[in-house]
């Protein structure tokens, strides 16, 4: 197909402004589903994906569209509207010459808009500005579009107003990605490069690749090698998402679609890697993209040691479509076998822990999740660490980092004040506001990532009645006066309860983990004393009480079938509670070391 | 796999009958009875009287208990008929117990049960102190308790129990004692000392919600129970169970075939059965009972077939609230099953914890796992 009537675009913007119902319609207008088919939100194909109202995985859809006499490829590729899954937006776009930005036509321009649109220009796509919603009572799309005029650099006057929901302004919008995207660059004659931007593993075919030929095309029982890993595999099949699989003969030059190859393991495939042909290879691969960085590291440990390699066998199965999330085994004195996990941040931490919960039967005791550090050592050797009980001893340490992000916040102006009181709490320094309207005001921040990945959301959430949106970026690693915390059960170090602190506020923190402990840990036949030490050093000690009476009065006929019932559900409450000597830790116990809350 | 029908099921069950009325309701009760007033009694026995019939074919019982409710809130002659069909289809059983009201039993109705037979009395004293009772809402006196005792005494009955409750808001380690000590210088064979319990949906549990009582702490709840036990065994009763003791060789007979896990047949609305391994309980509403019995339908409302794991575990749980314990011998000869192998990790930790003691043929509660005997038994729960 001539590339001159190919379009590839993504649809990026903030949750529940609309991209995915946006999708559907594209979807119906262009007749690749009938209304009849479009189960609502095709293209997110994942259960919690659809409770939870975000996208988490790209996809792709091939879709044709009549304009001006010729009939138009259209490529869709969706993308997550997550901060955790940045990465996968920026590898979407890779794909892309266009991307249309849509704003929700009542609520304007959040946190969330801004980022994907730096990610857009940074990637340098086309950004296209839309307005959704447009047929809501709320709705102020002049107002919106000044917003993105102001903030985003496009022009108001340039937007399109839609709605979705109804399909108003759909078409036009059609017609003008037809008319305003650019094609991608006619590259026939070159040496086959094709990017690699998501794969998923089927249980039937092996791992299938969605790929952007960038130039030259592939064919069926070509060989053709990945550039990154350099090895070669023969295509069996070569197709694309209408939205359902659908075999083809060739890929050519701009076309989307996806790649079988008999390959094995999803491990096998780089998600950024080039394709080219095995006999005629190009020189150099594609610009890739920065590959994902986990920010989150949470340990998992079976809540019975024997069910370690049930374990093992559920993260093997849940790493095989998602190459982002790791485990690695590790052993804690306090806890023996589990395992460090790695994340892209909190959300993608809650959605594994979750699908691991709803997809085996296996008890879990988790420990509060923790960003990573880097350790510059005596001898200048830098270490990654992603764990308080992994960092070294004190003497070896010459520095110590942490992940700094630049974080923006978008809130309503009477909020402002509180945002900044709770913002410099945290440790961040504020760079710079401005007003994307009278009562609008989007702040930045550059903030240490340890300090806002856990509740910082919620707690701007509330600060701003629910207004507020956030978004973040890492920016770097940077060194700062940090200690680490450990936490004593019975007279026990529990490595799974240490926290590295900013050494300001480390004494604080330290009474408030043990307030929320002996709060979390529930009273056992004798009293456990809980510590804090600082460097060695005990700093203060609170006790969970013991409990003295715990005995049912009256047990005669009429009380037996209810009273096991109640012994069984009390059996059940010792379930995911971890063994540390004799004392028995709730899961909640590990978490509570992060709530900062009074 | 054990064998389906054992001769346990053919055992001589314990019967119990239930008697759902009472004069007032106390307010800490969380049982179903409803007041005697503007109520058909002679109705509810003839029913009582029709469901003990469909019975009549099992050769023995081995004991007999009638509670309540409030057994003697009824009037004596229809009391004497319930007793009397019970005692004419069963005449052999070794036991036969009547609860008793203080406030409720003269002469008449106490010369009436032993005439029929009964030879064991429980009465509900609750407190020797006229401030609980009040709160508890208990309608009898101190001296009415002494008085209707002392006539049991007197009329040969010498198998007598006092029920008492402590740990009730104000009271304190002497006031407690001095409950103990009333109790004993009654001079009864039975003393059952329980912990009071906020049921849900209670006067009593409500009071204490609003803030208008305060429960006892917890501290004082366990040095309450702990000199309970020893104030009583240097009385000459020993603890057989978490909450009863008794002189020697009177030891409830009825209720410790509740704590061996036989078989019993509870009759009347709301009993529950455990009978030809199915555990039953009756419709709990007095008028759907009586209209039931009066059909010629079942009043069987819930059934439950326990399966081998729920009679291992029940068993287990109940024999442990013992202080005999569980005999592993009769354990595996009651449930097929080897106690030690069944509940491996539970017995090893608890006894590690010095919860539990382990002999060669037995297993109990350690004298310091009693006040907090849930958190052990719970993991005999299930396995």
């Amino acid at each position: 197909m001539d590339t001159k009537y190919i379009r590839n675009f993504s649809i990026v913007a903030h949750i529940d402004h609309g991209k995915s119902t946006l999708a559907d319609r594209m979807l119906e207008l262009t007749g690749t589903i009938t209304a009849r088919q479009a189960k609502e939100q095709l293209l997110d194909d994942m259960d919690i994906e659809r409770e939870r109202g975000i996208t988490i995985k790209a996809s792709a859809v091939t879709m044709h569209y009549p304009y001006e006499g010729h009939t138009y490829m259209l490529n869709l590729i969706d993308t997550p509207g997550h901060v955790d899954f940045h990465y996968e937006v920026s590898r979407a776009l890779a794909a892309c010459e266009g991307a249309l930005l849509v704003v929700d036509a009542s609520q304007g321009v959040e946190a969330q808009t801004v980022a994907n649109a730096y990610l857009a220009v940074e990637t340098g796509v086309e950004i296209m500005g839309v307005i959704n919603k447009v047929d809501l009572p709320a709705a102020q799309p002049a107002a919106v579009a000044e917003e993105i005029e102001h903030v985003l650099g496009i022009r108001a006057k340039e937007c399109f107003a839609i709605s979705a929901k109804t399909g108003q302004g759909v078409k036009e919008l059609l017609d003008a990605i037809c008319e305003l995207l650019p094609p991608p660059a006619d590259r026939t004659q070159e040496a086959t490069r094709a990017l690699v931007f998501d794969s998923h593993s089927d249980p039937y075919r092996g791992v299938i690749c969605y790929v952007r030929v960038f130039s030259g095309a592939l064919r069926v029982r070509q060989r053709i090698r990945l550039m990154h890993t350099e090895r070669s595999y023969l295509v069996t099949e070569l197709g694309k998402f209408r939205p359902q699989m659908s075999p083809v003969d060739e890929l050519g030059t701009g076309e989307v679609g996806y790649i079988v190859a008999n390959i094995r393991d999803l491990a096998d495939v780089h998600v950024g890697d080039t394709v080219t042909d095995d006999a005629n290879p190009a020189e150099t691969p594609l610009k890739s993209y920065q590959p994902p960085m986990q920010m989150v590291f949470s340990d998992f440990y079976p809540g019975d040691n024997t069910e370690y390699s049930k374990l093992r066998s559920a993260f093997e199965r849940l790493a095989l479509n998602d190459a982002s999330f790791s485990f690695v085994p590790q052993n804690s004195p306090a806890l023996g076998f589990g395992f460090r996990c790695g994340f892209l941040g909190l959300l993608h931490m809650e959605i594994i822990q979750e699908r691991l919960e709803r997809e085996n039967d296996v008890d879990i005791v988790q420990t509060a999740p923790t960003v990573s550090y880097e350790v510059v050592m005596n001898d200048g050797q830098i270490r990654r660490i992603g764990s308080p009980s992994e960092l070294p001893d004190r003497s070896h340490i010459q520095e110590l980092r942490e992940p700094f992000v630049r974080l923006e916040i978008i809130t309503s102006t009477e909020s402002i004040g509180g945002i900044m009181k709770l913002a410099e709490a945290r440790r961040c320094k504020l760079v710079k506001t401005d007003y994307l309207n009278p009562t609008r005001v989007i702040m930045e921040y550059r903030a240490p990532l340890a300090e806002i990945v856990y509740d910082f959301y919620d707690q701007i959430k509330g600060i701003s009645r629910g207004y507020a949106t956030m978004d973040y970026e890492l920016i770097g690693f940077e060194a700062t006066n940090l200690v680490k915390i450990d936490i004593l059960v019975n007279g026990q170090p529990v490595d799974a309860l240490s926290i590295i602190v900013h050494r300001d506020n480390a004494e604080q923190r330290g009474r408030k983990v043990i307030l929320k402990l002996k709060k979390a840990i529930p009273r056992h036949q004798f009293e456990v004393p809980l510590q804090v030490a600082i460097g060695g050093k005990i700093i203060a000690r609170e006790t969970v009480k013991a409990f003295r009476k715990d005995v049912t009065a009256k047990l005669y006929g009429g009380d037996v079938t209810r009273k096991m019932k109640v012994l069984k559900r009390q059996k059940e409450g010792k379930r995911r509670m971890k063994s540390i000597g004799s004392v028995q830790i709730p899961q909640k116990a590990f978490m509570s070391i992060l709530d900062t809350s009074d | 796999m054990i064998p389906q029908a054992t001769s346990l099921d053919r055992e001589a069950p314990g019967l119990y009958l239930h008697v759902p009325f009472c004069t007032s309701k106390c307010r800490y009760c969380g049982f179903y009875s409803q007041p005697l007033a503007g109520r058909d009694a002679d109705r509810l026995v003839s029913a009582l009287v029709r469901e003990v019939q469909e019975y009549r074919n099992v050769a023995a019982v081995r004991t007999i208990y009638i509670g309540g409710g409030s057994p003697t809130s009824l009037p004596v002659h229809r009391l004497a008929g319930l007793i009397e069909t019970v005692a004419s289809i069963w005449p052999q059983a070794q036991e036969f117990t009547v609860e008793c009201n203080p406030g409720q039993v003269g002469v008449e109705m106490l010369s009436m049960l032993a005439r029929r037979g009964v030879n064991r009395l429980s009465f509900g004293v609750q407190s020797f102190h006229a401030a609980e009772l009040e709160l508890l809402g208990r309608r009898h006196t101190t001296d009415d308790a002494r008085r209707s005792i002392e006539h049991a005494q007197d009329l040969g009955f010498d198998n007598v129990g006092i029920d008492l409750i402590f740990a009730i808001p104000g009271s304190t380690l002497a006031s407690w004692e001095y409950c103990l000590r009333s109790a004993l210088a009654l001079g009864v064979q039975h003393i059952s000392a329980y912990s009071l319990s906020f049921e849900p949906g209670t006067p009593l549990d409500e009071a204490r919600r609003l803030g208008q009582i305060e429960s006892v702490d917890e501290e004082t709840d366990r040095a309450m129970y702990e000199m309970t036990i020893d104030c009583l065994a240097s009385a000459g009763f020993a603890q057989y169970e978490v909450s009863n003791f008794a002189r020697d060789g009177f030891a409830c007979r009825h209720n410790q075939g509740y704590w061996e896990n036989r078989p019993y047949i509870g009759i009347g609305p709301s009993a529950a059965s455990y009978w030809q391994a199915e555990r039953t309980a009756n419709v709990a509403d007095i008028d759907t009972y009586i209209h039931r019995m009066e059909a010629g339908s079942s009043p069987i409302e819930e059934r439950d077939r326990p399966n081998r794991a729920d009679r291992i575990c029940e068993t287990a749980v109940l024999n442990l609230r013992t202080r005999k314990g569980v005999d592993l011998i009769e354990f595996h000869r009651r449930t097929g099953a080897n106690f030690r192998e069944v509940f491996e990790l539970p017995l090893r930790r608890h006894e590690r914890a010095g919860l539990l003691e382990v002999t060669a043929d037995r297993v109990r509660l350690a004298r310091t796992a009693l006040a907090v005997a849930d958190s052990v038994l719970c993991d005999f729960s299930a396995f």
